[in-house]
């Protein structure tokens, strides 16, 4: 019971204060919005041509909702550590019975509010602006606890990116590096058979793979199993969270 | 009186910085321990290692238990630079902090202890400086804490901000609250502090009571004579028993008494000398630290000297009875 008013506790003050700054909550929601807009509806599916975008446009909605999943958390995670190392609230908080773990909980559970309000606005804008269809199957369920369990191991990531980056510059500079290329190199815009065969093992070795593989396969190639992708989402999710709650500072 | 707060030979290095070199100290239960030294001299340093947010040598405890293992409901710590959430109010930053503890004080009641009732819907970052520092203390007596360590607690806060401070801490301490805190202000440590120490260099030392501190370390009461004829003025001086030393448009008399001034200006009279200021200063706890820290300046008037008489040139006339109001 003082764990869960603790956690609320934390949520709570984390909850308010990213919405009372207007600017990241615009372009929270803005940046997967702009997305959707210049490839799904600007640019344009091309199902009967060659290169980008050749796939229908069902096949793009794990990337769609990969840009939040992804970026949101390592960015948002990583610069509240930075901010509030700059402001010394985890020396006050080190004080407190605040755990690191319940600290990591209560700011990734925000992070699931907001990104799964900002997925529901893609998966609206995609289905209204591009013309996909997702079918509406039992197994469309799954999609919750695979936007969960990414955001989980992705506010984990971002931890350690916070950790590790000494300013708030640092962390966002960092995790536009790391995401990046997960984005766009993790079976997602970019299909496996547009990349030299030798990069394979590598798309295999991005968490946000088995994220869009286990999506794709409940929004677009409904033949294929999604469970075991997000047996794998929900097992990375479990490392990176406890890599990240050990991460968060207590010290100096 | 149980000891509240004990370290034993606490060391603590940044690299080849030595922050902490062998730190002894304990703080009684329900005492007001100030802590006072230079920049960089360790104080904040020393205040995380009581509080156990940075690892260090040697032995730390509160109330018996290490400050990492000691129940979290009975400690309070305002750290130096802190700054909660900026768009939170007042009231939600009490309730927020309130709410990581198994039970809070009521935030109205700490908002109305630190005098930010009228604020209590206001974000922190529209509060001026000082009332931004005095939502930190609230939030630092959020949970009743038996030790509350308040590092530099009113940095930026203006003179009547400082006093309100002032009175909040002198209320917990009469309630029985031991408390820790560290200042840069003379003052504040004299006024509020049962015990103050004196860190340099990652060293305590110097211990006591304000009193025993400038009893032991302050020197004794000085008579400065502003003249132009400081070398006749010494002699004359000297000739009466005053131990009298000149400087350029100045004459310093050490360990003279508030009664010894008017034999002084008597002297002065004699001797047909013409003077332009006098004034007598008693040692306070600021001369004890620009004494022990090295940082004295000799032939200046320290603050809180009172100027017992002013004439203008060859216009001699008796001082003014001297109380050395001002030092405490």
């Amino acid at each position: 019971m003082s764990r869960a008013r603790r956690i609320r506790a934390e949520a709570v003050a984390a909850w308010h204060s990213f919405l009372r700054r207007r600017t990241a909550v615009f372009f929270t929601f803005f940046f997967p919005v702009l997305l959707v807009v210049i490839f799904g509806a600007l640019v344009r599916t091309q199902p009967t041509g060659g290169g980008l975008f050749a796939e229908p446009a069902a096949y793009y909605v794990p990337g769609y909702l990969a840009t939040v999943v992804l970026f949101t958390p390592l960015s948002r995670v990583g610069s509240e550590i930075a901010r509030h190392r700059d402001d010394s609230r985890f020396e006050k908080l080190a004080t407190t019975p605040l755990g690191r773990a319940e600290w990591l909980i209560a700011h990734t559970l925000v992070n699931i509010a907001i990104i799964g309000l900002a997925s529901l606005l893609i998966l609206g804008l995609v289905v209204a602006l591009t013309g996909a269809v997702i079918p509406l199957t039992p197994r469309l369920a799954l999609l919750g606890p695979f936007v969960v369990a990414a955001v989980v191991l992705f506010c984990g990531f971002g931890a350690i990116l916070g950790r590790l980056s000494s300013t708030q510059d640092g962390v966002i500079a960092a995790s536009n590096t790391i995401a990046f290329p997960l984005l766009f190199l993790s079976d997602t815009f970019v299909t496996p058979d547009l990349l030299p065969a030798w990069f394979a093992p590598l798309i295999d070795l991005s968490p946000l793979t088995y994220f869009a593989r286990g999506v794709r396969a409940i929004t677009h190639t409904t033949s294929e199993p999604a469970l075991p992708a997000l047996g794998v989402v929900a097992v990375l999710a479990v490392v990176f969270f406890v890599a990240g709650a050990y991460a968060v500072p207590r010290t100096d | 009186m149980d000891e509240a707060v004990v370290a034993t030979d606490v060391r603590k290095e940044y690299g080849e910085t030595v922050a902490l070199d062998g730190v002894d100290l304990s703080v009684a239960d329900g005492e007001v321990f100030g802590l006072i030294g230079p920049n960089g001299a360790g104080k904040t340093t020393l205040v995380r290692a009581l509080t156990g947010t940075t690892a260090v040598d040697g032995e730390v405890s509160v109330h018996g238990e290490t400050p990492t293992g000691i129940d979290a409901d009975r400690i309070g710590l305002l750290p130096q630079s802190f700054s909660p959430p900026a768009r939170l109010t007042a009231s939600e930053l009490v309730d927020y902090y309130g709410g990581l503890y198994g039970a809070a004080r009521d935030t109205d009641e700490i908002l109305a202890t630190v005098g930010l009732s009228d604020d209590a819907d206001s974000w922190y970052e529209t509060l001026s400086g000082g009332q931004q520092r005095r939502v930190c203390v609230g939030i630092a007596l959020v949970n009743d804490p038996d030790v509350l360590f308040l590092d530099e607690p009113t940095t930026g806060i203006d003179p009547a901000g400082r006093r309100s401070l002032w009175s909040v801490i002198e209320g917990l301490a009469e309630e029985g609250t031991t408390i820790f805190l560290t200042s840069h202000s003379m003052a504040e440590v004299e006024r509020l502090a049962d015990r103050v120490g004196l860190l340099q260099a990652g060293r305590l030392v110097a211990v006591g009571s304000p009193a025993e501190l400038v009893d032991t370390h302050g020197g004794g009461s000085r008579l400065v004579i502003e003249t132009a004829e400081s070398e006749a003025a010494a002699d004359a001086l000297a000739a009466e028993g005053f131990d009298a030393t000149a400087e350029s448009t100045t004459v310093v008399i050490d360990g003279v008494s508030p009664v010894d001034i008017g034999d002084a200006v008597a002297a002065l009279s004699a001797a047909e000398i013409a003077y332009e200021s006098l004034t007598w200063t008693e040692p306070s706890l600021e001369d004890v630290y620009l004494q022990l820290t090295g940082e004295t300046f000799a032939g200046a008037a320290t603050p809180g000297g009172n100027v017992v008489a002013e004439q203008t040139a060859g216009d001699h006339e008796e001082p003014r009875a001297a109380t050395p109001e001002g030092n405490k």
